[in-house]
């Protein structure tokens, strides 16, 4: 009896206490290893203030492992997390049956590119980023090439042609730093496809992609499109093209032995670390003989809530705190390098090609992103072995516009 | 034997083991080969429900020429894989039975690569192959080691035999330990008679070596298989299944064996129901194999 009467209040205050303040806690899932760091530690500030805790998954970098298979063995296993993060349409329709309409949080007014289907918002958009063609303008400089030139086909040949003849002086080991190895084929497969897709027109056009997911293939358009692959393929460092990975691309274009880089301005923090100095920013694309000026620029992923989450208010304030809290804004763009999606926010990222996207961005001079129109299946599969394919030198130019071609003619339903 | 005298306590000791071994084993196995009879896929899609579909993903296998190359080349690789690791280990055995000053060293440094995980060996040798050899090759003014046309990563085939490499340099180690193991249970007194009538090192390998290691063989010989076969995490890190190929005219994943055919077809094409259907596949192919293998080799294993 001694021990019940011990016991009982012991029990009685544990039930209370679990009543009075109901454990709160939020998982985010997301698939930007770079910001991983910043964003855990924002993340303990958050819960600090809010006594909410919050776990934070980051998982991506590879074509090994990526957010959508950790999503799918989390949905296997009954777990999956109250946030997380999206690419596109093709994501989106996995995830159509649980993920939340968002349409009247604040940040939206805030914001030009939130997630919408049918009118209704669904996805807060992380942050902006875009790529062109990043060049080293005191490279530039010394081989007498101006970058303002750089925006159509010829422009490039000619520029690539100077620039190839006097690499030895320049100290370059290739023109351009381009890697389609299977594991780096989201460089070709998602970034240069879209070249193909949406460069030279109106920002939101879908009028390319929607022909060629109908398997109606623009000759003219697609290949042009070849010319320029097989010139940024042409002219880049072989061994990293072939079997490089992500240190070895943007390894040669920061340690200055490639004057042009393929990839985006996600790749700031790579530049901050290997203390690269030089001048840098991005060129449009020459993906067609006609002139394109413009980069590619759009959200890169959004966060969506599980509409199953048990904590949907709390999900819900951990995404407007990072619009409207100092903190928040804080670990955006100064923290995690980003930039920022919403006008509310003043700061802006350090990086000097987030600057250059920033500034194409302010001019209007940005072209949309469609290729997460097309299925992972199709572009993992399919196009990632066509580009591969080319790169290595297994096949020629006409082959390669052949094998698009059928590639796209299969899409039709 | 003698008969259990307490049928409650066998089971009871045996139900932790048996526990486990259903919930990780038995269950997810009929749950998958019932999953590859529907529409099973992983995600929440609005409207979707789970459905039987019949055969339809297994008559998808058949028109999809990824799995048939896939299946091609994992034969090759296991075929190759399975000669290479067991000539080098029984060579390694050899070695490390002869009267070798501090031949305990080399028996544990040639076992421990097969401590280290497949995923980081893999991007190891990704490393070795990719940056070690050609600047060794600049070092010791090779031309051609440094020829990016050369690197063994840059096309299928060659990237096929660097996959072998790696899964020798990580397995000789853990079947050399087999045939020790075999080789120190040779009687002495036979090797004694045969030198005192005069056999050569080459007539005693032949004839009392080789078939008193008959049982280790059939061991090593199924070990290698089923783990050739099984192949996935060298492959998802070393190679990632490229470089790709041309096979009936589709551009395809050169080096992409099975296990990862299985897993991509799962996690990437966004297809489980699909993925589960050439896993049970997969899983016949591998039983069939392994006992026709096994009872080749049991009908020459020689009774002491």
């Amino acid at each position: 009896m001694k021990y019940i009467k011990v016991f009982v209040p012991i029990l009685l205050a544990l039930i209370v206490g679990a009543c009075a303040k109901p454990p709160q806690h939020i998982t985010l899932e997301q698939n930007k290893p770079e910001i991983d760091a910043a964003l855990k530690a924002y993340a303990d500030v958050w819960s600090k203030a809010n006594q909410i805790t919050v776990t934070i998954k980051s998982v991506g970098g590879s074509s090994g492992i990526d957010l959508g298979t950790q999503l799918k063995a989390d949905f296997a296993a009954g777990d999956m997390p109250d946030i997380f993060a999206i690419a596109g349409l093709e994501d989106y329709k996995q995830w159509s049956n649980l993920t939340l309409d968002l349409t009247g949080e604040k940040w939206i007014n805030d914001t030009s590119v939130p997630f919408k289907v049918d009118g209704k918002v669904y996805g807060f958009p992380v942050a902006v980023e875009g790529w062109g063609l990043a060049y080293n303008a005191d490279i530039l400089k010394k081989a007498g090439v101006d970058p303002l030139t750089l925006n159509n086909y010829a422009a490039y040949k000619a520029a690539f042609e100077k620039i190839d003849a006097i690499k030895a002086s320049l100290g370059l080991k290739s023109v351009v730093s381009m890697a389609a190895s299977i594991d780096m084929s989201w460089v070709t497969r998602d970034h240069n496809f879209n070249s193909l897709l949406s460069n030279g027109l109106p920002y939101g056009d879908k009028s390319v992609t929607n022909d060629l997911l109908a398997g109606k293939v623009d000759a003219k358009r697609l290949s042009e499109y070849a010319d320029w692959v097989e010139l940024l393929f042409k002219y880049a460092d072989k061994a990293v093209l072939t079997t490089g990975n992500y240190d070895a691309q943007v390894g040669a274009f920061a340690s200055g032995k490639a004057a042009f880089l393929h990839q985006g301005n996600w790749v700031d923090p790579n530049m901050a670390q290997a203390k690269a100095t030089f001048a840098m920013a991005f060129a449009p694309h020459g993906s067609m003989a006609q002139a394109t000026d413009g980069i590619f620029v759009a959200a890169p992923s959004f966060y969506v809530i599980n509409k199953n989450s048990k904590n949907i208010p709390a999900a819900k304030k951990f995404l407007t705190d990072l619009v409207y809290t100092d903190a928040g804004n804080k670990y955006m763009v100064v923290d995690a390098l980003m930039i920022p999606a919403y006008k509310n926010i003043t700061l802006s990222p350090a990086g000097q090609l987030s600057k250059s996207v920033q500034a194409w961005a302010a001019a209007g001079k940005i072209y949309s992103w469609n290729q997460y129109y097309f299925t992972q299946e199709f572009r993992e599969k399919t196009l990632a072995a066509i580009y591969n394919q080319f790169a290595t030198g297994a096949i020629n130019k006409a082959r390669f516009i052949d094998l698009m071609t059928k590639a796209f003619e299969s899409l039709k339903k | 034997m003698r008969k259990a005298k307490h049928p409650a306590i066998f089971w009871l000791f045996l139900a932790p083991v048996l526990f486990a071994f259903v919930i990780v084993i038995v269950v997810p196995f009929i749950l998958g080969a019932y999953y590859s009879f529907t529409n099973w896929s992983a995600t929440d899609r609005l409207g979707e429900t789970l459905k039987l579909v019949g055969l339809a993903n297994y008559a998808g296998i058949l028109k999809d020429p990824s799995f048939t190359y896939s299946f091609i080349i994992t034969v090759v690789y296991t075929l190759l894989n399975m000669i290479a690791i067991n000539i080098v280990s029984f060579a390694l055995a050899m070695l490390v039975t002869q009267k070798l000053v501090g031949r305990n060293v080399y028996r544990a440094g040639f076992f421990i690569p097969n401590l280290i995980g497949g995923l980081i060996l893999g991007y190891v040798w990704q490393f070795i192959f990719d940056n070690a050899v050609p600047s060794l090759g600049t070092f010791l003014g090779f031309a051609s080691w440094e020829n990016p046309a050369n690197l063994l990563l840059a096309k299928s085939n060659t990237a096929l035999l660097a996959m072998v490499v790696v899964g020798t340099w990580q397995y000789a180690g853990y079947i050399m330990v087999i045939y020790v193991a075999a080789i120190e249970m040779i009687p002495q007194e036979l090797v004694e008679a045969a030198q005192i009538d005069g056999a050569s090192t080459f007539r005693r390998l032949r004839s009392i070596t080789l078939p008193m290691i008959r049982q280790a063989l059939t061991v090593t010989l199924f070990i290698t298989l089923v783990n050739s076969f099984k192949q996935f995490d060298v492959n998802v890190s070393l190679t990632a299944g490229g470089p790709s190929a041309m096979f009936l005219g589709q551009p395809i994943y050169g080096t992409q064996l099975l296990a990862m055919n299985i897993y991509n077809q799962g996690l990437k094409s966004d297809d489980m129901a699909g993925g589960q259907a050439r896993a049970v596949v997969f899983f016949l192919v591998l039983v069939l194999v392994s006992i026709i293998e096994v009872s080749i080799n049991k009908k020459r294993e020689i009774e002491l």
